[in-house]
This record gives structure tokens, sequence and C-alpha cells, in this order.
């Protein structure tokens, strides 16, 4: 299990990469990180609402009620130009903190 | 003889929406968006064979408590949980002013006065109570009976005069619009009465329009997000 502030940290690139991928809704979201990370990422439901609409606020990301296959009121998320830009810059930033980290655990680096 | 209570979900569900509800740091979009994802949980639970029970327990636990829930929200977007309680704030102050004017100004229309201006004067400061009377009781009365739980039904249909922000920017257009004409009508009436000088008439009723008119165009800005936006068609 990933410690609270690793958790903390890495959900402003996590929920932007995978609205990058697509919008999505609360609870597919919450799906898709405990799948990626084979459970190893637990969000807890009620920490990501808040993160989703700071990121909202600060126009990372946009939202929308939409009706769902199920004929359910679903609100989605997605990815902004300006939440683009941010991906790209967070992205250089943790591939920086991985390569540093994987030269000394001799770990072969990822190119960006 | 077994006896098996049912779990009744609907009920269960009834109950978490009520202790959602009273939480003061969440806006009525936010406690929506947990619905469907407490649904969604729900659904989810009971595809893999758990029973009404014990999928509910566990999606509770997931989503977490409301108290916390609300702790959560308040951390993150204090000023979008102000925003909407100033705007029922304003709109409660806007009513009333309204209401108040209208009343006020219809007072001193119908109320037979007689052509000695020290009576006028003491007409004056009789309306002045009722104005404020008037712009107090309304929603005091309002307030108790939908604290009683009377008029919720018509009280809601009602609102949704606030439901998307160019309804709610016409009405309060037209409230001021009526406020003021009736408000220099029965000047003009009042004046034509009491034999006054009829230019005190336009000064008095700017600064009170303006007022009515910022009134308006705070409650439109204060707007929470929700009604904000009128949804895309996908």
């Amino acid at each position: 299990m990933l410690a609270k502030d690793m958790v903390a940290a890495s959900a402003k690139p996590l929920l932007l990469s995978i609205l990058a991928e697509g919008e999505s809704y609360g609870y597919e979201i919450i799906q898709r990180v405990r799948e990626l990370s084979g459970g190893q990422i637990e969000w807890s439901d009620g920490m990501l609402y808040p993160v989703l609409h700071r990121l909202e606020r600060d126009g990372l990301i946009e939202s929308e009620w939409k009706e769902a296959d199920t004929g359910r009121q679903r609100k989605y998320y997605f990815i902004s130009t300006d939440g683009r830009k941010v991906l790209k810059t967070e992205r250089q930033q943790w591939l920086t903190v991985h390569n540093t980290l994987g030269k000394l655990w001799k770990h072969k680096p990822v190119t960006i | 003889m077994e006896t098996q209570t049912r779990y009744d979900l609907n009920a269960a569900m009834e109950n978490w929406r009520a202790e959602l509800a009273a939480q003061p740091n969440l806006t009525a979009e936010v406690r929506r968006e947990l619905e469907t994802h407490l649904r969604d949980a729900i659904a989810g639970f009971q595809q893999r064979g758990l029973n009404d029970e014990e999928s509910f327990w566990l999606a509770c636990k997931r989503v977490g408590r409301p108290q916390q829930l609300g702790e959560e929200f308040c951390k993150i977007d204090p000023v979008a949980v102000w925003r909407e309680r100033i705007f029922w704030m304003w709109l409660a102050l806007f009513l009333s002013n309204t209401l108040g004017s209208i009343g006020y100004s219809l007072a001193v229309a119908v109320r037979p006065l007689s052509t000695q201006a020290a009576n006028a004067v003491v007409a004056w400061e009789i309306l002045q109570i009722t104005l404020l009377f008037v712009s107090m009781l309304i929603p005091l009365v309002l307030a108790i009976g939908l604290a009683k739980g009377k008029w919720v039904g018509q009280f809601s249909k009602l609102m949704q005069i606030a439901g998307n922000r160019r309804r709610l920017t016409m009405t309060a257009l037209a409230c001021i619009l009526l406020s003021s004409t009736v408000r220099i009508v029965s000047w003009e009436i009042f004046i034509s009465k009491s034999h006054l000088r009829s230019d005190v008439v336009w000064p008095n009723s700017i600064p009170s329009a303006s007022y009515a008119l910022i009134t308006g165009l705070l409650l439109v800005w204060l707007m929470p997000s929700q009604n904000r936006k009128t949804p895309k068609r996908a």
C-alpha cells in the first residue's frame, strides 16, 4: 500500500493522465486507479471529489452532467487545454524523480 | 416461524441522503454527485453477488462518513461553500427588499391623506414602520412555514426562477422594474394628494433603484455554479 503523502502527491498527475485518455466519472476513475496499480493505490472515494473539484476550480479539468447508458445522470470530467499543459510539466518532473532514483537503484532510465 | 425482515435499500439510501444533507459544507451538486457514486458502488458490489445490505454497508464505508466528507470538502473549497450561503442570504435580502418596497409604495398611494404638511410627516412615519413590518414579516412567516415543512413543494417550484442564470437575471430585472414602477406611480399619487412639490420624486427613486440593481447583479454573480451552467447536450 502506498503511503498517504505519496497518494496525495500523485493524485494530480494520475487524474490528469486518466482524463487525458478520455472523459470519465468519479466511480470509474477510482476503479481505474485500483486496476492500474494492482490494488496498491487505494483512493478513498471521499478524497477523490475534493481533488477533482479543486482541479476544476483551477481550470485544469471541466465537468458536465450527462446521462449514462443506464439512464442515470452522472457528472463527467474531461481535461482542458490548460490541464494538458500542466500534465506535460508534471510528467517531466515525475520522470526526473523516477530517473534519478532509477540511477541510484540501477534501473534502466525512462525517456520522456 | 421464521421472521425474516427484508432489508430496505431505499430506506437506507434515504437515511444516508438525509445525513449528507445535514452537512453544512456540502453543496447540493456535491451531494448529488456523491449519491450517484454511492449508487454505482452499490451496483458494483451487487454484481459481485453481495446482497443489498452488504453492498450498501461496503459502499458507505468506501465513500466515507458524511461528516468526514463535509470536512474534506471544506478544506479544499471553502469559497464555494460560502458563496452559496451568501447567495441565499442575498436572495432573501433582495426579495424582502422588493416586497417591502412594493408594500410601502402601495401604502403610500392608498392611504387617504390630509392636505396639511404636518400630517403628511406623521403619515410618513407610519409608512416607514409599515415598510419595516412588511419587509421583515414576510420572510419571517415564510421561514417559519418552511421550517415546519409547509409549502415546501410550492416553494421549490417557485425557486425554479433561479434555475439558471438567464432566468434569474430576467426575474430580478422584472422585480426591480415592478418595484420601481410601483414606487414612482405611488409617489405621484401621494404628491398629488398632499400638494407637495413633485421634484423630490426622482432624486429619491434613483438611489433606491440602483440599490435594487446592485443587489440583483450580486445575486446573478453569486449564483451557485450548478445552476449557472445549462447542461450541453452531448
